[in-house]
């Protein structure tokens, strides 16, 4: 498991980077991604997930279409252009901090 | 088949939320159909849909669905993000006037003062109640308003303490006490029970609570001025000596006032007598002063060798508290009209350098405006002893100055 403090700044990076890679999705389906990707290591809880995802969309950079799925509604959340872009630049940021923490965790000896 | 009965349940499932306090709408969609996810998997894997279901929701914290709700709202509300922003560029500027307020202090430039009490008084007013608002309004259970309110009561207290002290107003050391007692008693036990309460979710912030120490004992610091036995020691020797002096000094001074009644010195009389008499008006203020020190350690009648010692005792009730701000302005008012009596009836370059020897307290004791006040936060002894000092200087100038009036 990693630790929900090591989580925190970045959720909302790997939520636009599922929704750059996979169109639409519905909440539970990115708590199941991310789950999937990370081998279980990351346990995306709604709790967390939500609030991030309209803030998002009250943002701009996502929106939505409902859909019926018997009698509920289901949610699917799509980037918009600007959150596509917004998107890249926020993985390469990240990646490259990413690849920084590395450089500086593991140095490679000269 | 297991669609279906999930369908026939979605209102109970739904009103079952609602319950736990979801009721925004947008957010409940969300939930509901993620739960909906939650319980049809669980009954892939072969539990009937009533367990399922209670297992799904067994697993969901009584308060997680307020906490969550209350974060999603706050999020997306405007004004909130933009006060919260608000406070934190707000409580940086204005910490960065006292900063800068403080260089100047040091650096002795003008504006000192209004830079470190505009910038103290903004956090005070400011600063610190939209800080406890906003993170009292982003707490989902409102636990305690008494958290929010001690915690800006001690924190506020302190800082007005700390500018109080640093402006020389009286009243600082009551203020900083009463802080640190809020603090100690009030703040610090509300705060770790407040953040174990919330369980491994949020962890105590150590290294709140570790500054938080820091800076008290940094405050209890610059209120201490104890000295060593030693120091002490030397101090009282210098009181001894200088109340002999004093005693022979007066003696010898007398003589000179009995020789000035002899009618050859008839021309001089009357200077001699309006030096003695200012003279003798500066003694009874600083003896006044003296008595008023010894006072403040609370043993009626005891004398300065008993109480060298009793540092706490003033620190404890403060400076502040003992001095009579009144007396002290009149004395050093007093004090600089004698000199320029004297500068204006000596006008020998030699002896007016001597006087301004011996008158140099006005200068060293006072060195700044009123505002700087004399020898505040200094240990007891220390004081008692420039009190001694100041009225043998006192005692010298008018013997020198009617010696030398006899003389020519």
């Amino acid at each position: 498991m990693i630790a929900n403090d090591l989580l925190k700044g970045t959720l909302r990076t790997i939520v636009l980077k599922l929704l750059a890679d996979n169109g639409r999705m519905y909440g539970y389906e990115i708590t199941k991604r991310v789950e999937e990707l990370s081998a279980g290591k990351i346990k995306l809880t709604f709790g967390a997930l939500y609030p991030v995802l309209h803030k998002l969309e009250a943002d701009g950079y996502i929106t939505t279409e409902k859909e019926f799925i018997g009698k509920r509604v289901r949610k699917y959340y799509t980037l918009t252009e600007t959150g596509r872009s917004w998107s890249e630049q926020k993985v390469d940021e990240f990646l490259d901090f990413v690849n920084t923490l590395t450089y500086v965790l593991n140095p490679t000896p000269a | 088949m297991i669609a279906a009965t999930i369908d026939d349940n979605i209102d109970r499932i739904k009103s079952d939320l609602v319950s736990r306090g979801l009721t925004y709408d947008r957010l409940l969609e969300d939930i509901l159909d993620h739960v909906c996810c939650m319980i049809e998997e669980n009954m892939e894997e072969g539990f009937d849909l009533d367990s399922s279901y209670n297992l799904v929701m067994g697993s969901i914290e009584e308060t997680r669905i307020p906490e969550i709700q209350h974060q999603t709202l706050l999020n997306l509300d405007k004004k909130f993000q933009r006060m919260k922003s608000f406070t934190y560029v707000f409580g940086l500027s204005s910490a960065l006037l006292a900063i800068v307020g403080a260089f100047f202090k040091r650096m002795h430039w003008p504006g000192a003062s209004i830079l470190i009490t505009v910038g103290i008084v903004l956090v005070i007013l400011v600063f610190l109640p939209l800080y406890f608002i906003t993170s009292h309004r982003e707490q989902v259970e409102k636990k305690n308003p008494a958290y929010a309110i001690v915690g800006y009561l001690s924190i506020a207290l302190l800082m007005a303490g700390a500018l109080f002290k640093i402006m020389h107003w009286p009243g600082a050391g009551v203020m900083i006490r009463v802080s640190i007692g809020f603090l100690i008693v009030g703040f610090i036990p509300l705060y770790v029970v407040n953040a174990f309460q919330k369980g491994g979710k949020e962890k105590v912030r150590l290294p709140y609570i570790v500054m938080l120490l820091v800076g008290i004992s940094v405050v209890m610091l610059m209120t201490n001025v104890r000295i060593s036995k030693y120091a002490i020691n030397i101090f009282l020797e210098e009181v001894v000596s200088n109340e002999q002096y004093l005693g022979e000094i007066e003696t010898r001074t007398g003589r000179l006032t009995e020789m000035s009644h002899d009618s050859a010195y008839a021309d001089k009389q009357s200077q001699v007598f309006r030096i003695h008499e200012k003279a003798g008006e500066l003694q009874v203020i600083v003896d006044e002063l003296r008595e008023s020190l010894l006072q403040s350690v609370d043993q009626p009648g005891a004398t300065i060798q008993e109480v060298k010692g009793k540092d706490k005792v003033i620190r404890h009730r403060g400076w502040d508290a003992t001095m009579d701000y009144d007396k002290e302005e009149e004395f050093i008012r007093m004090a600089l009209g004698f000199r320029d009596m004297l500068n204006e009836m000596l006008l020998d370059p030699v002896i007016r350098c001597q006087i301004e020897d011996h008158m140099e307290f006005t200068r060293k004791v006072w060195p700044y405006e009123f505002g700087e006040r004399f020898a505040v936060g200094e240990p007891f002894i220390y004081n008692y002893y420039l009190l001694t000092k100041i009225s043998k200087e006192i005692a010298l100038t008018e013997f020198v100055s009617i010696q030398y009036i006899l003389r020519h």
